[in-house]
């Protein structure tokens, strides 16, 4: 069979998909087995007990009674200890000949999933996932507050080929002065389809993924979650919202418990099927809602949120950096179909 | 009577820079690599450590994840020529991260406070 050439709708990106060197979940487990812990020697910065090891707290969900930096939180977020970005109003940009720089502005924060190091996202309960998914909101509000910090960005690294330096599980949150690039092409990508389809590009994406159907992997009331159909890598996902919504902190309080059910449920299949990968999770969502609204005044209406997971299965080479397309062996559908265990 | 420190770092010349230079103020007792300095906590109550990361043998982030196992009360500064390692989050066993510079007086800033002098 040859392979495929598919486009993302939004982004524009090609990808490969290369059906004929297609594999099956079991080809990807050795890569799969969890690297042994940096931390194995017994030492986390991360866990209960350690939190004079950390900087003070700026949030925690913690036991009536317990004093901050103390045991007794079941989510805690603090910043980063030696940030690569620092708090504070961004400098005028320099200028050295064509080239141009600024001060390291933003925050950096680690969110703290819980206070147990063996415990992953995946093994919570999903009442616990979901104040997870509160606390993401609450600081993305809060940091937001600033206007300095145009774009917050969560994600989490999950295993050692993802980038994550400890196994405690944690999400980070990184804010920055300026919106970045691929936020930036999401936006033009959204506003162009919007101008063609008269409607949000990713209401439509879902409207029609949810009529395929091949590639959904589970779905409820409120959420979907499906492989898209350019997938770049294998067993990649993404969770949109049924209801269109551009910003994360718009998820209301039955939407959450909504989200983290689903998200616990990709999350467990992905483990069960491909033998618990590293993987990156991404929230993707319109830019601070104060100066978005200034420059895009309909960008609530173009921008839509979601989460979006790669698993850490292959490796990105001279190819991809070269051209920008990806090379996929395992066809969305065919990912999709193991992760839903038919 | 002088603090004790105790210096983790394998380029010997900076050994002998550092005792120089901080010598004057505290006791500092240096040693090449993490093997040795686990043997001399073992001997002396520092009151404070200083490593360097890249090192032969066991790594700075290894030596102060093993420390941690033994004794969390001494304060410990990591003092390397790489900013990167700040992404390793084990670095937080760590109370300061110091990049290596030609100027020792961040070092001797980060020394001070951590000693509450």
């Amino acid at each position: 069979m040859m392979s495929e050439l598919r486009k993302d709708l939004v982004s524009g990106r090609w990808v490969i998909i290369a059906t004929e060197r297609s594999k099956r979940p079991d080809d990807f487990r050795p890569r799969g087995a969890a690297a042994p812990a940096p931390e194995a020697v017994g030492f986390c910065p991360f866990c209960e007990g350690n939190e004079g090891k950390t900087p003070p707290e700026v949030f925690s969900l913690r036991a009536a009674g317990t004093a901050p930096d103390s045991p007794g939180w079941t989510v805690r977020v603090v910043p980063n200890k030696f940030p690569a970005l620092n708090p504070g109003p961004p400098p005028p940009r320099a200028t050295q000949g064509v080239f141009q720089s600024m001060e390291g502005r933003g925050v950096h924060e680690v969110v703290i999933e819980n206070p147990d190091h063996a415990l992953e996202l995946s093994d919570l309960p999903v009442a616990h996932i979901r104040e997870v998914l509160r606390v993401f909101q609450l600081r993305i509000r809060a940091i937001e507050c600033d206007l300095h910090y145009q774009y917050v960005q969560i994600f989490k690294n999950k295993g050692k080929e993802a980038g994550a330096s400890l196994s405690h599980p944690h999400s980070q949150i990184v804010a920055t002065p300026i919106i970045p690039k691929r936020v930036k092409e999401e936006i033009y990508g959204a506003d162009r389809l919007f101008r063609v389809f008269k409607e949000c590009a990713f209401c439509r994406i879902l409207r029609d993924e949810e009529a395929a159907g091949k590639r959904i992997i589970v779905q409820n009331g409120q959420f979907t979650a499906f492989a898209p159909y350019a997938s770049r890598f294998p067993f990649e996902m993404t969770i949109y919202p049924k209801r269109h919504s551009a910003f994360f902190t718009d998820v209301r309080e039955d939407e959450l418990l909504s989200l983290a059910g689903t998200l616990k449920h990709v999350l467990t299949r992905l483990k069960e099927t491909v033998n618990d990968p590293p993987f990156n999770m991404v929230l993707h969502q319109a830019p601070n809602p104060a100066l978005s609204l200034k420059g895009w005044p309909d960008i609530h209406l173009k921008s839509h949120w979601h989460l979006e997971i790669i698993p850490i299965l292959t490796k990105v080479a001279g190819f991809e950096w070269g051209t920008g397309f990806y090379i996929n062996p395992i066809p969305p559908e065919t990912g999709a179909q193991f992760l839903r265990g038919d | 009577m002088k603090k004790k420190i105790l210096l983790v770092e394998d380029e010997r010349a900076l050994c002998l820079l550092y005792e120089e230079e901080l010598g004057k103020e505290y006791d500092i007792t240096a040693v090449t690599d993490a093997e040795a300095a686990l043997a001399k906590l073992g001997e002396t109550a520092f009151d404070l450590i200083i490593t360097d990361i890249r090192m032969p043998g066991k790594n700075g982030i290894e030596l102060i994840t093993q420390i941690m196992g033994l004794r969390k009360d001494i304060p410990i500064i990591i003092n390397s020529a790489y900013q990167s390692y700040k992404d390793d989050f084990m670095t937080w066993a760590a109370d300061a991260y110091v990049v290596k510079s030609s100027s020792l007086d961040e070092l001797k800033a980060r020394i001070k406070q951590l000693l509450g002098e």
